[in-house]
């Protein structure tokens, strides 16, 4: 409960996106899910990828590179270093683009619009939860200027659905 | 989008009157004073606020001097949304793969485990 009070508040401060999820799943297996490259190829990436690639180097200072492939084809590379590693209970990593030699590259080799912070920080943790594992994600390093203007001026729900009408509008 | 641009974008969007400009405008165009109305406030009041969203590329008005018409630019908002949610979809979507994927690996554990139970009895029966 605590948890997610804070959650919420940092939310609001803008300062990083906070995404909590319960998984009917022992904690362990969970772990697994995120450390293990034959694990994480099977859900890493959004609704349609696909996972052709995923390096791990499980231990501090120790590198990753994950590849996704959209449904057109297109891979995404990501690498980062981990920073903290507690089994089964939290992992602290970097995260940035990357090309396909996993060697970090800034957003714009994507052509993704506006200025990105080359690195992001990711920090997971796993908590047992009523015999289920609730785990949060918390990224940060998300342009504050933008985050902050629009969650702090209450944006959130109501953005989505002004994105969404707009999305209407253009395709008519 | 340059940055330069997404700050103005932005502090257009900061400003609560105006982000309900925007969301009235987003059902469809209005005139000025249809804008005024839900805000009590005068005319040149709302007029300067649109005079904030047209520089930011948010709204269009027509070129009718007496009757302008405002209507929503798609542009510049879908932009920041498309920025910002980026992340946050990828997350959402990648977790519920994840979802499903704990779901399938639990189940196969848990058949895996039944036919090696049976094997073990029939085992037994057996000898």
């Amino acid at each position: 409960m605590a948890a997610k009070k804070d959650s919420s508040l940092n939310e609001s401060a803008g300062r990083e996106i906070v995404i909590t999820r319960v998984f009917d799943a022992p904690r362990e297996l969970v772990w697994k899910a995120w450390t293990e490259p034959g694990h994480l190829m099977r859900w890493w990436g959004p609704k349609e990828f696909t996972s052709p690639a995923c390096k791990v180097d499980l231990r501090v200072g120790g590198k990753y590179v994950f590849c996704m492939r959209s449904p057109e084809g297109q891979d995404y590379w990501s690498t980062g270093v981990y920073r903290e590693i507690v089994e089964p209970e939290r992992i602290v990593c970097t995260d940035s683009f990357a090309d396909e030699n996993g060697n970090p590259v800034p957003a714009s080799h994507y052509g993704m619009p506006g200025e990105w912070p080359e690195e992001m920080l990711i920090t997971v943790t796993f908590e047992e939860y009523d015999g289920k594992t609730r785990m949060t994600l918390r990224q940060t390093g998300i342009p504050s200027g933008v985050m902050s203007e629009m969650t702090a001026a209450g944006w959130n729900g109501s953005f989505d659905k002004l994105a969404e009408s707009l999305e209407k509008e253009k395709s008519i | 989008m340059a940055l330069d641009q997404l700050s103005v974008t932005l502090a257009a969007i900061a400003d609560p009157t105006r982000r309900a400009i925007l969301e009235r405008l987003a059902e469809g165009e209005a005139t000025v004073g249809e804008l005024a109305e839900p805000f009590e406030m005068s005319l040149p009041a709302i007029s300067k606020h649109l005079k904030v969203l047209e520089q930011a590329g948010l709204i269009e008005r027509g070129r009718d001097a007496q009757w302008r018409p405002c209507r929503i630019a798609a542009g510049p908002l879908k932009q920041v949304a498309d920025w910002v949610g980026r992340y946050r979809r990828h997350w959402e979507e990648s977790f519920d793969r994840l979802d499903e994927y704990l779901r399938e690996l639990q189940k196969r554990e848990s058949q895996n485990r039944q036919s090696k139970t049976k094997e073990k009895k029939h085992g037994r029966k057996k000898r």
